[in-house]
């Protein structure tokens, strides 16, 4: 008997503490809370824990400096591991227990997933998913992707094929290859349209797995097209070994690669495949000459100063000043109606310079048109130049 | 040559070259099963270990690449022997269920420590091959592929002869046999567990090293590609080391070769289905697989 | 008080209830379960409906191993079709959700009897690693039949209407959901007092005894891969209802490993099990979510560090159960009953 229930008695008492403790009453009045839903184990924990780790920090500033109109904030942060189940599980316990005032979401899987609650509860939602499908308010009016939608970003991506293409004799080819999940997919189909609409020859597609250890197949299918140039729509741990193999097969392709699929640890995965190849550059990279940066080097260097940070990192302080600057907007009393009116009326809102400023509107929830090409040479990334796609409305929502 | 036949000759060869990791991480598994029957459900975590464990001795730790390697494989042996004192030796005669869960259990508790010691985020490996790739005829192939390959040989040829001629491999062998016959003869077989273990858990160091450079870093996906071990082992037979390399070698080459001419029929993910379906068939008409032994009841 | 089992009839010997205590606290925990939606906060609403889920798929996987002992590592591909079926029928055929959830279970029952037929030759860990594959074949299908199950995208499902009125909250679904797990609880209490259950049994302890016994192993091996399937379409079904949305994501080989951590930890071949495994599963990771905010409340910093202990703590328990207590919770609390039922004078 108590062989078992010794540990068993243990682990109840241990269980029900944490309750306890969990149940005890929140400090006051004074504080606002935000969900905060984070991946520090699922596929897409490599992101997760910079992401995670900037968003404390952010916090963790904002309330040394006085906090948000007096209050200070407060992270309700849940692990859910990517799966959507989990993370609607999370968001009903922020709206229900918590009360929080607004989400940080995370990826685009669970976004798609919450959109139905988000619209009902009224809860601000900005996002790490950059999914086009989410930037039209008059279906998601309470989603804010934290940066330049995807669907922007595959037109930059044409904008500048076209841009560099000198051949008069034919079109440009181009292909995509994108991850088999809800995040690789998100902008295809637009993309496909875009092609067609400026003279652009998609010629051909590779669906590579999440989890890629080898893209040889893939490749040498595409290389039957010839593609001029390619979009890779994945994410920063598996692009080098589509660099790789690309390298290995000596192909000619010139890849341009998204947001979340360059930043400035692709250099040191990928060693020299990574030459040449060009990024969309959404955020400040770690140790870039942005204003805001000293603050958060000054921070890094305070709180945990042994440890790295890549451009992550930049995307969880990001959403937190985001989200402080419309709660401070809505006032003394915020509720989700007016943290979202708050975030519409952001306009060119400077984010510390760590992105191209930000501008929502009741119309258009794509927070910027602006990006940086940048491109690895010599192993570093050396920024190209701004680019600027236009807010054409015909792109929304997809 | 006809554009179609070196399409068709690029397929193989990468897939042969792709093959040997899988090889690797099979032989892990298949040694586990040949002394002690246990099924190991968490092969990919075994590698994961060691990539980070070699990530963090090279790089964290800064320790000269040689005594690297060494604290690593050691690192590698007291995982093997904790696991199998730990854990699986208080289970030995418990049913097939709960050996499957807890290998479950041990991985998952693997992947959390590492987690909770190094985080989560994509740390870039150091780069132990030259990224130049050398051409095999019109296929180029790359280092870190044909090392993985060196490696699998080297240790088939080792593993051939430590069976066949030390002391340890013939007690292994006899063990797998019978283990009653094998205990009546003086062998200790939970030192032979042991043994079993730390070789297991040292292979698949070894792969993790050699999946590290093939990514150019690691991070917790990288215990994903555990799961086509199964396929592997199946096809070569879960008992037979030649098994676990010549099926490793052909999963290799049907996944290139489904990738090359089933993805862009299907739209992709074929490539990574094709080694399941193959294993169901294989079960269907050879459930002991290329090399096992077929000692299966039919039921 | 009663301290042993005494009859002296068959009819005493087929009861459910020896005495009527356990009929009152049962009617007494309907009476619980009828009101809870009026209490309870929808946060806690959506525990118990996944627990409800989690019993009706527990029970079918408990048939399938506890019962039977054929290892399966398929569930959660169970699990998708049902959920996707149900879908799917009410989505594109527009079908009534108590037709599509009912049809949606025998598609999902005619599914695990394809998947069942590995079974005649193989078992044990082969069986196991046959069903494993099977898992990874249904998720590529899902993936890649996208023009009817929308693929990684993401499936919208409607919320069930019951009379005009909608099932679109947590406290409507919460009456669905336990309409449902209550009577599957009944239902396997009494599948093992028939001949059919307690073939399954003979199947489990020795499969060519029980084949020497005139049990006829084709057919109840696959009977018993049909019913499971059958509880995992229900609990698919019911899935699609409460998520009311559905991703291939939402279904990874982790889920079907969540089931079998029930099975085990709640007690193989235990009805009481399958759903102490349930609740323990379920409940266990918002213990820890709510430990782990209300520790980063605290230290804002570790936030990284205790949200990964997840995986430490779930592999550590299934350790412990494995080790320790192999028959699970519910021997547990048989023991734990046991001793207070004799107590003074418990030994």
């Amino acid at each position: 008997m108590s062989r078992v229930c010794g540990p068993l008695a243990r682990f109840v008492i241990v269980g029900l503490l944490a309750v306890c403790v969990s149940a005890a009453p929140a400090a006051a009045q004074n504080v606002i809370k935000l969900g905060n839903l984070v991946d520090l184990t699922g596929p897409t924990s490599d992101q997760g824990k910079d992401i995670a780790q900037g968003r404390t920090d952010a916090v963790q500033w904002v309330n040394e400096h006085g906090g948000v109109n007096g209050k200070k904030l407060e992270l309700v942060s849940v692990e859910y591991g990517f799966q959507p189940p989990r993370a609607v599980a999370a968001y009903k316990k922020f709206v229900e227990e918590d009360k929080v005032l607004l989400v940080l979401g995370y990826g685009t899987p669970d976004t798609e997933a919450l959109r139905p609650y988000i619209t009902k509860d009224k809860i601000p939602y900005i996002s790490g998913s950059y999914s086009g499908h989410l930037t039209d308010p008059r279906q998601t009016p309470y989603n804010f992707p934290g940066g330049i939608d995807y669907t922007s970003q595959i037109r930059i991506f044409f904008n500048y094929v076209k841009e560099t293409w000198k051949d008069g004799s034919r079109n440009p080819r181009v292909a995509f290859i994108y991850a088999d999940n809800a995040y690789g997919r998100a902008p295809i189909e637009s993309g496909r349209a875009y092609a067609k609409e400026i003279g652009v020859d998609l010629v051909d597609e590779e669906i590579i797995p999440t989890v890629l250890t080898d893209a040889t197949s893939q490749l040498l299918t595409m290389k039957k097209k010839d593609p001029d140039f390619a979009y890779i729509n994945t994410n920063t741990q598996w692009v080098p070994v589509v660099l790789k193999d690309s390298y290995k097969l000596g192909l000619k392709t010139k890849y341009v690669v998204n947001n979340y699929g360059l930043d400035e640890r692709t250099p040191g995965l990928a060693g020299p495949a990574a030459e040449g190849v060009i990024g969309i550059q959404d955020v400040a990279y770690w140790g870039d000459n942005v204003p805001g940066m000293k603050t958060l080097m000054e921070f890094h260097q305070k709180h945990h100063g042994s440890d790295t940070h890549a451009s992550p990192y930049m995307r969880g302080w990001l959403c937190v000043i985001v989200a402080a600057e419309a709660i401070k907007r809505a006032g003394n009393a915020p509720t989700g109606e007016s943290v979202k009116n708050a975030l519409e009326s952001l306009k060119e809102f400077d984010t510390w310079g760590i992105t191209p400023p930000f501008t929502y509107t009741n119309e258009d929830h794509r927070p910027t048109n602006r990006a940086r090409l940048v491109m690895i040479q010599n192993s570093k990334i050396v920024p190209m130049r701004e680019v600027t796609v236009d807010r054409s409305m015909k792109w929304i929502g997809k | 040559m006809n554009e179609q036949l070196v399409f068709m000759l690029q397929l193989v060869i990468t897939g042969i070259a792709v093959g040997g990791v899988y090889s690797l991480m099979a032989l892990g598994f298949v040694l586990i099963f040949k002394a002690s029957s246990v099924v190991n459900f968490g092969p990919g975590e075994l590698v994961l270990f060691g990539a980070y464990i070699s990530w963090a001795t090279i790089l964290q730790m800064k320790l000269p690449l040689p005594v690297a390697l060494l604290v690593t494989l050691l690192v590698a042996i007291g995982l093997g022997l904790v696991i199998e004192r730990g854990v699986l030796r208080p289970l030995i005669g418990h049913p097939i269920i709960s050996v499957i869960m807890v290998t479950f259990g041990v991985a998952s508790v693997i992947r959390g420590v590492l987690n909770m010691t190094w985080g989560s985020d994509t740390r870039p490996f150091p780069v132990l091959f030259s990224p130049e790739p050398f051409h095999l005829g019109p296929v180029p192939v790359s280092p870190v592929h044909l090392w993985s390959f060196v490696s699998v040989l080297l240790l088939l040829a080792a593993f051939s002869l430590f069976f066949r001629f030390s002391k340890t491999g013939m007690a292994m062998r006899a063990t797998a046999d019978n283990q009653q016959v094998a205990l009546s003869l003086g062998i200790s077989v939970k030192w032979i567990f042991a043994v079993s273990w730390c070789i297991a858990t040292v292979v698949s160091a070894l792969s993790g090293i050699i999946l590290g450079n093939v990514r150019g870093g690691v991070d917790f996906s990288l215990a994903d590609l555990g799961l086509k071990v199964f396929p592997v082992v199946i096809l070569g037979g879960l008992d037979s080391v030649a098994g676990a390399i010549i099926g490793g070698v052909l999963i290799g080459v049907l996944e290139n070769l489904s990738g090359g001419y089933l993805d862009p029929i299907f739209g992709g993910g074929v490539k990574e289905v094709a080694p399941f379906v193959a294993l169901v068939v294989i079960l269907m008409i050879r459930p002991h697989g290329l090399f096992g032994k077929a000692e299966i009841e039919r039921v | 008080m009663k301290c042993g089992g005494f009859r002296v009839s068959y009819r005493a010997d087929e009861r459910i209830f020896d005495t009527a205590l356990p009929i009152v606290g049962l009617v007494a925990l309907l009476a619980v379960l009828c009101v809870i939606p009026r209490y309870a906060t929808t946060y806690w609403l959506d525990v118990l409906n996944r627990i409800g889920i989690a019993i009706i798929g527990a029970l079918g996987l408990n048939i399938l191993i506890g019962y039977t002992g054929q290892i399966s590592i398929g569930h959660a591909a169970f699990l998708a079709v049902g959920a996707y079926s149900t879908a799917i029928l009410e989505v594109n055929v527009g079908l009534p959700f108590y037709l599509a959830i009912p049809l949606a279970a025998v598609i999902t029952s005619v599914f695990g009897l394809i998947f069942g037929i590995p079974s005649l030759r193989l078992r044990g860990l082969y069986l196991a690693i046959a069903t494993l594959a099977a898992h990874f074949i249904t998720t590529f299908v899902i993936v890649h039949w996208e023009s009817t199950t929308k693929g990684v995208l993401g499936l919208m499902v409607p919320p069930a209407t019951v009379f005009g009125l909608p099932l679109d909250s947590d406290a409507r679904v919460f009456y669905l959901i336990f309409a449902l797990a209550v009577p599957a609880i009944f239902f396997t209490k009494n599948l093992f007092r028939t001949k059919v259950g307690r073939a399954f049994i003979a199947i489990r302890d020795r499969d060519v005894a029980a084949s020497v016994m005139g049990v006829n192993l084709l057919h109840y091996k696959l009977l018993a891969f049909v019913i499971s399937s059958f509880y995992a379409g229900v609990a698919g079904g019911l899935m699609a209802h409460h998520s009311r949305i559905l991703f291939p994501d939402s279904f990874t080989l982790l889920v079907a490993i969540d089931y079998l951590a029930m099975i085990i930890i709640g007690g193989l071949g235990s009805i009481l099990g399958s759903i102490f495994g349930a609740v323990f599963m379920t409940v266990l990771p918002e213990v820890l979510k709510l430990t782990a905010t209300s520790l980063t409340g605290v230290y804002p910093q570790a936030f990284g560090l205790i949200a990964s202990t997840r995986d430490v703590v779930f592999g550590l328990a299934v350790i412990f159960f494995l080790m320790y207590e192999p028959q699970g919770l519910a021997r547990i609390w048989v023991r734990f009953r046991s001793y207070w039922q004799l107590w003074p004078y418990s030994y």
